[in-house]
């Protein structure tokens, strides 16, 4: 495989896209190339940083942070014990 | 790539130093994490599992667990911002497969890829919120997409489909969803890299 194949297969394996034989051939890509092929991957997982960034924010109610935070506190609490 | 993290107030913390309060267990830390991602988190849910109050609950699970696996985060690996989108979306479509949401799938599919071209595109203004610029840049690159490859790059990113199920479900043989994919992710991809100095 070469680096530019190995680059496309790259976006579609962060999005979850590659299908059986594919991923293996990714996989064993990925390992030839080493580093570089770590840094692309690296890269392409902005690209779900942009998809999610594309959405228009929603809303949520105070109540549901509220909920959150007990949780953590009690959690960090039980840490602590 | 550029950074597509939305613009800070002077003095306020990064998202990084966020992430490291985080791991030394500060639930402040946490709390401003939330306050400056749970929309985009929430807005990530919705689209995959279509359920308020689903939403919201796997919203609660998911800076929990970001909350218990912080120690896992490691910047060298990308920003926070990514980790815990990477995060949400896995979450949401285990729930999503989990309640065999899929069972409906066929008329469901069917009315939502109707608007999906738009789905992306329709959002496209509004809210004077620290995101809009950059969101709107990313829609810029997004929809500046033939509608089939938003469609299929919709489907696996936000349904968590394979490529066969996305042949399936759209009628469409399966060499053409491939091409479909990498050509949208690849102009995204590079659509982003121009977008750097805009952003």
């Amino acid at each position: 495989m070469s680096f530019d194949e190995f680059q496309n297969r790259a976006r579609l394996y962060v999005i979850g896209a590659l299908d059986d034989g594919e991923y293996r051939e990714f996989e064993e890509a990925r390992r030839e190339f080493g580093e570089p092929a770590e840094a692309f991957i690296t890269e392409c997982y902005r690209l779900h940083e942009a998809f999610a960034l594309s959405l228009r924010p929603a809303k949520s109610s105070d109540a549901l942070k509220q909920r959150l935070m007990k949780m953590v506190r009690e959690r960090k609490q039980g840490d602590a014990c | 790539m550029p950074a597509v993290t939305p613009q800070l107030e002077p003095g306020e913390p990064t998202d990084l130093e966020l992430m490291h309060g985080i791991q030394q267990e500060d639930p402040e830390a946490l709390s401003k994490l939330y306050d400056r991602y749970n929309g985009i988190i929430k807005a990530l849910i919705l689209r995959v599992v279509h359920n308020e109050a689903e939403a919201d609950d796997l919203l609660q699970e998911i800076f929990m667990e970001l909350w218990n696996q912080a120690k896992n985060f490691s910047a060298q690996k990308g920003k926070p911002l990514g980790w815990m989108v990477t995060l949400a979306r896995r979450r949401a479509i285990d729930g999503l497969r989990k309640k065999q949401a899929y069972m409906r799938a066929g008329e469901r599919l069917q009315q939502e890829t109707e608007q999906q071209p738009d789905a992306w595109v329709h959002n496209a203004t509004e809210e004077e919120i620290n995101f809009s610029d950059t969101r709107v840049l990313i829609r810029k690159v997004i929809s500046s997409l033939p509608p089939a490859q938003q469609q299929a790059i919709d489907l696996a990113f936000f349904r968590g489909m394979s490529q066969r199920e996305i042949a399936a479900n759209t009628n469409t043989p399966l060499g053409t969803v491939k091409t479909r994919l990498e050509l949208g992710l690849k102009k995204i991809y590079d659509g982003l890299k121009e977008l750097k100095d805009e952003l």
